[in-house]
């Protein structure tokens, strides 16, 4: 009896994982545990290890297929068994492969029946197709398809679905949106009458320039980019700190941390962990907009945007108002390292609630942090500059920080974002170590 | 089943035997001198010469074909020829006594039918008359060719010349054939001569002659037909189906005053002995002697006899023999003409089923060389003067090949000409506008008048459906669309099983058999190849005809009479021929696998039929009063679901007259949201699930009968295709390769980029129909319309689906073959 490898499900939200590579061939002879391929989600790579001992009967897929999770990818037992029972239905495959054309169809005389019923949930990403219908509508709409979840039976983008996208993008003339459609960029406001956004105003890639595909991470960090700036009024809110204290217990912790049995908390941690407190006291900054009502959270789900090689990743530590600021740390950390390394449980890279997002380390002063919508906030840190201040009538310098909060307008307004920033500056100004225990 | 024709059990349980009467085998026993005397020597020897006319005709084709030349002008026919060369004494003595009045229709073999009967003609004719005809004929263009290419001596010499060069022209597929080249060696004929179509069909004759003799004696036309067949076609269902039709009892028992007697047909059997290979009388034929048959037929034996086809004044006495008898009344006759074809089945035909043994005793009675040596030695004519007839003979045949083979001298038909003859297209009040058409009771004290004028023309009442037994149904417009035709059109007949008495299965009748005299309206056997072939040998002779089939499903036993015969004629002939056949066939429901089958695609399939399936009584006799007032055939499909129903959609069914065109499909709901084409009674079920969705899920579906099948107009259904983005077709015929699939696929093309997802036809499904008390799992319901929507257009929220729509499903199913 033939044992299938399958698909794992990397995390409640995963829908599909996309085969990177086969590390074994048909025919080859594995051991229980062996890795047999790598395997990626929108957010990370994986080992897929053999479920059990034998030769590998069949592979039912290639390199490069998108392919949903718990579909059996290939079979182990012995030489020449028949595997037919094990593979997975067309239908599956019909949608799998719509995105990637090279692979070719397993012999379709010998795929099992499927039972029944029920639709998919929709996919994200479109892996059910595009309707003519929907695609036309795009091009008349200068909506970019890659950035649409099909709703349609097995994720198709159908007309609604590029419908209700449209509804959220700018005025534009034929040309314009044409050359929208085909990934250019649209600006929200055009030169043309009544701010109509003309051909023109699109940016197009340079002469000369050396085309490349969307890796799936870039795609999808595109299309969260740009959905957030499309369907949200941002309004970024700037404001310096006086990062005496915090340097301070810095430098204590990397001085005597050890002994006094603390982990090694940084300056990001600080930060994050002061914001988190601060958002338990300002429930309007920890939600979500929802287009028709706001959710707001009793926990704080801290996301800590990170850089990693495959692109920009949001690790979350979850119910981090739970945590003192040493756990806080701990946490962190972990996830970050796991973030870097592409290991990272997928189910911790969604749920936040709120992100911090350090570019300081690059020496950026101050910016404009783009939301992760549907989170109304997102707190941009700056790197630690002299500042002149006033003290005692002479002028006098001191490490300062700058903080940029960027709020989604459409939820909450300046002013309360306002006295959020202020009580997290005051916060951080005063804080000692002990009272972050 | 008329009620004053008794059934008596104390006549029909007493003892006794049948007594069959004699069947003469080759009674002639004339003399060459005798016949001198009676018919004189011009009249034989010109049946020398057809006969001689015939074999030259046959042995050019043969050279054509073998040898790629005839007397210096190459050729290469990629065509049939099915040569007739030792047949030649069989079809000119049939022709000798006949008339342009007389029709005789072919097979496959009958070049020699075309010139015996043509000659005879030619002979028969005034000069006059005969070139009236040559110049008529399609604008004269085939005379034209023939007069400024070939000198003549007379207007009969131009008339032979004609004849041939048409009759081969039209073999080698060219534009001044007989048919434009249309119809070919094995279709060839030419009306103005009384020579109707040969047919490639073995037996195809026999229901069509049967039809054409019907035509001449409910229209009183002068003449007699005769189905001319082979021995083999003995073999075949419908020859014997026609047989029987051709006899039937009611011709003499029942039907009224001068239209008493049977009909005006010789059944002629040319019974060459061999069927393709098969030796007919010893190997695959249980007769032994053909003639046999008409013994089993009536009490009469159809008069059947065996002639002699060897001898050709044998047969010319036989045909004068029995249509004396046809005069009478007392048709139909049975001909058993022996004869022998030298040649095999075609010229790729090695006779490796028969010895030279065999064929040498045919040769050394060869019936050219008796015949002509008779009538030397009866001083007639001298070696001399059979050379000279010879050698004028290859003259016309040498004239005719060079004319015919000559692409510029005549050339083929534009292919795009073959559109244009597909479909007459005429609208005709009458196909006799000489004559009052005889009718009984058709004021208003017909019962079924009377019955109707208390009845509400109007569907709705008072916002509601009105009760069934109020309104007037379905049922009732074809009633009317009906009886309005025949008060219009006399040469209307409509024939099929329990039309008379009975008023149909279905009740759409009643009230006719009062309305009408028994030669307009009979009950035909239950012999669906003979009902739909005399209908159109009946139509293609100029009369309008209404044929019924009880149940769609029996349209399988008249597969022929509708795929190849009732479908093709019209363009077969390029147009010469109308089919005002229209052809109800109803379809059922309840009563299982064979009873409850929507064929609609199988004669959507076949090029040359226009078909409808209304669904509202509006349509029912909007749409057979235009199908009436036609000159094509139609196939009318009803729903047996339908017939009780009243009209929803219209406001009333108008008592007067109104026509409903073919083409455009009819919108049944208005919406946006999804577009749904129903044919036939599924409509009323997708109405169903119309209104769930308007309800359940705020949709609005733009909903479209598709009443004409063939014709069909597309644009209304692309429009709606266009605004709606989804499309999903319903009928009651099983799924695959249905009707549904081809608008469907049609709709794909033409409205890709307006598609929002894939249209899904949802039909019955691809097994036998069960038992009434199961048919929702066999035949599309509400919900599976919904289920298709949801799982394959668009999610609907909150749906819950019962039954598999997916395309897993699908696949699945097509695997299996279900």
């Amino acid at each position: 009896m033939a044992t299938a490898i399958m698909m794992p499900r990397q995390g409640q939200s995963v829908e599909s994982c996309v085969l990177v590579d086969w590390l074994v061939s048909r025919g080859d002879e594995v051991k229980e545990g062996q890795v047999l391929a790598n395997i990626e989600t929108d957010k990370a790579v994986f080992e897929l290890e053999s479920p059990a001992a034998g030769t590998i009967v069949d592979l039912f897929f290639e390199e490069g297929d998108d392919i949903p999770v718990l579909i059996n990818i290939g079979a182990i037992g012995s030489q020449g068994e028949d595997v037919d029972d094990l593979r997975p239905d067309p239908t599956t495959l019909a949608a799998a492969q719509t995105e990637t054309q090279t692979t070719e169809a397993p012999s379709s005389s010998a795929l099992p029946a499927p039972s029944s019923g029920a639709t998919a949930p929709p996919a994200a990403g479109g892996g059910g197709g595009i309707s003519p219908r929907a695609r036309n509508a795009a091009a008349r709409g200068g909506v970019n398809v890659n950035t649409l979840a099909g709703t349609g039976p097995g994720g198709r983008i159908i007309e609604r679905d590029v419908l209700n996208a449209a509804a959220n993008m700018p005025h534009m003339n034929r040309a314009a949106a044409e050359a929208a459609s085909q990934g250019m960029t649209a600006p929200a406001q055009g030169s043309g009458p009544g701010g109509m956004v003309l051909a023109r105003d699109l940016k197009a890639p340079a002469e000369g320039a050396v085309g490349k595909p969307l890796s799936g991470i870039r795609k999808l960090i595109a299309g969260r980019m740009h959905q957030s700036l499309a369907t949200t009024a941002q309004l970024t809110l700037h404001m310096s700190f006086n990062a005496t204290a915090i340097m301070t217990c810095r430098a204590h912790v990397k001085e005597k941390g050890k002994s006094l049995g603390l982990p090694n908390i940084t300056i990001n941690d600080i930060l994050a962990y002061n914001t988190v407190k601060t958002l338990v006291e300002f429930p309007e900054m920890n939600a979500h907009f929802l287009g028709n009502r706001i959710a707001q959270y009793p926990d704080v789900n801290m996301g800590i945007a990170t850089d990693t090689e495959r692109g920009l990743m949001v690790p979350v530590v979850h119910g981090a108002n739970n945590l003192s600021l040493a756990e806080f740390s701990v946490k962190a950390k972990q996830i970050l390292k796991d973030a870097q390394a592409a290991s990272i449980n997928p189910d911790l890279l969604s749920g936040g609630t709120f992100t911090i997002t350090n570019m300081g380390m690059l020496g950026i002063e101050k910016f404009t942090p783009i939301l992760n919508a549907p989170e109304v906030g997102i707190l941009g840190v700056g790197c630690p500059h002299l500042q002149p201040v006033m003290r005692d009538g002479e002028v006098t310098h001191i490490q300062a920080i700058t903080l940029s909060l960027t709020i989604d307008h459409q939820a909450v307004d300046g002013a309360p974002g306002a006295r959020f920033l202020k009580e997290l500056c005051m916060a951080l100004e005063t804080f000692e170590l002990t009272t972050g225990g | 089943m008329p009620k004053h024709q008794i059934v008596d059990p104390t006549q029909e349980r007493k003892p006794g035997k049948l007594e069959f009467p004699e069947v003469p085998l080759n009674a002639y026993d004339g003399t060459i001198a005798d016949e001198l005397k009676n018919l004189g020597k011009d009249a034989l020897l010109g049946m020398l010469e057809d006969m001689l006319l015939i074999r030259e005709f046959e042995n050019m084709l043969n050279e054509i074909k073998t040898a790629g030349v005839y007397e210096g002008v190459e050729y290469d026919h990629k065509g049939p020829a099915h040569l007739s060369m030792g047949q030649e004494a069989s079809s000119v003595g049939q022709a000798f006594h006949l008339t342009v009045d007389d029709h005789i229709f072919g097979s496959h073999r009958s070049h020699g039918e075309i010139l015996a009967k043509g000659m005879s003609a030619i002979r028969k004719l005034d000069d006059k008359s005969l070139l009236a005809i040559m110049k008529e004929f399609m604008g004269g263009e085939c005379l034209s060719i023939v007069e400024s290419n070939i000198k003549t001596s007379s207007v009969k010499d131009l008339g032979r010349q004609f004849l041939v060069y048409g009759a081969l022209a039209e073999i080698f597929g060219r534009k001044p054939g007989f048919n434009r080249g249309l119809g070919g060696s094995m279709h060839a004929f030419f009306t103005p001569f009384g020579i109707y179509p040969n047919n490639a069909i073995v037996g195809g004759s026999a229901d069509i002659a049967t039809g054409a003799a019907l035509f001449k004696k409910i229209n009183r036309k002068p003449g007699i037909v005769i189905g001319n067949i082979g021995d083999a076609s003995m073999g075949c269902g419908p020859v014997w189906e026609a047989i029987n039709f051709a006899a039937m009892s009611q011709f003499t028992t029942l039907w009224e005053d001068e239209m008493k007697g049977g009909l005006p047909i010789i059944m002629n059997f040319m019974n060459n002995f061999y069927g393709m290979g098969g030796q007919t009388s010893t190997e695959t034929m249980a007769y032994d002697v053909l003639a046999r048959m008409g013994a089993g037929v009536n009490s009469d034996a159809m008069h059947a006899e065996r002639v002699d086809g060897y001898n050709p004044l044998a047969v010319a006495d036989a045909i004068k023999r029995k249509r004396a008898i046809i005069e009478k009344g007392e048709g139909p006759v049975l001909l058993d003409t022996l004869t022998y074809r030298y040649s095999g089945h075609s010229p790729s035909d090695a006779s490796s089923y028969r010895g030279k043994d065999e064929m040498d005793l045919w040769h050394n009675v060869d019936s050219i060389e008796w015949f002509s040596g008779e009538l030397q030695e009866a001083g007639a004519i001298d070696n001399n003067g059979l050379e000279t007839i010879k050698r004028d003979i290859v003259s016309v045949t040498a004239s005719a090949c060079r004319l015919a083979a000559d692409d510029a001298i005549s050339p083929r038909i534009q292919a795009s000409f073959i559109e244009d003859v597909m479909f007459s297209n005429k609208q005709r009040d009458s196909y006799d506008e000489s004559r009052e058409p005889e009718l009984l009771e058709v004021g208003a004290n017909n019962p079924r008048i009377k019955l109707l004028k208390k009845r509400s023309r109007a569907g709705i009442v008072d916002g509601k459906p009105a009760p069934k037994n109020k309104v007037i149904q379905f049922r009732d417009a074809i009633f009317e669309a009906v009886l309005h035709r025949f008060k219009e059109d006399p040469t209307l007949v409509a024939y099929g099983e329990e039309n008379r008495d009975w008023g149909g299965a279905f009740a759409c009748y009643r009230g006719l058999t009062e309305a009408l005299p028994y030669h307009r309206l009979f009950n035909s056997p239950i012999s669906e190849a003979a009902i739909v072939g005399t209908a159109v040998g009946y139509a293609l002779e100029g009369g309008r005809v209404l044929a019924e089939l009880m149940y769609c499903d029996f349209m399988g036993r008249a597969g022929d009479e509708i795929f190849n015969q009732m479908s093709k004629w019209q363009s077969m002939s390029a147009g010469v021929l109308e089919m005002p056949l229209v052809l109800r066939v109803s379809v059922g429901s309840k009563y299982g696998a064979q009873h409850s089958q929507d064929w609609t695609a199988l004669c959507n399939h076949i090029p040359g039929l226009k078909i409808c399936f209304p669904a509202t009584p509006y349509d029912a006799k909007g749409m057979l009063n235009t199908a009436l007032r036609g000159s094509d055939p139609v196939i009318f499909f009803e729903s047996q679901r339908l017939y009780d129903i009243g009209e929803l959609f219209e406001p009333e069914v108008p008592e007067g007259y109104y026509e409903v065109p073919f083409g455009p499909p009819a919108k049944r709901r208005d919406g946006s949201d999804i577009t749904i084409i129903t044919i036939g009674a599924t409509l009323y079920r997708a109405l169903q699930a119309t209104d769930i969705l308007e309800q359940k899920h705020g949709l609005k579906a733009d909903v479209w009968d598709c009443r004409s099948i063939n014709p069909l107009d597309y644009e209304p259904l692309v429009e709606s295709v266009k605004k709606t983005g989804r499309l999903l077709l319903a009928s009651d015929a099983c799924e695959r390769g249905s009707v549904m699939q081809s608008i469907a696929q049609n709709l794909s093309q033409m409205a890709f980029d307006a598609l929002d997802a894939p249209p899904v036809v949802v039909g019955s499904r691809n097994w036998i129909t069960p038992c009434a008390e199961m048919e929702d799992s066999f035949f599309p319901q509400p919900e599976w319309i919904l289920d298709a929507i949801h799982e394959q257009i668009l999610p609907l929220p909150s749906h819950l689906v019962t039954s598999n729509q997916t395309t897993g499903e699908a696949v699945r199913r097509a695997r299996m073959g279900v």
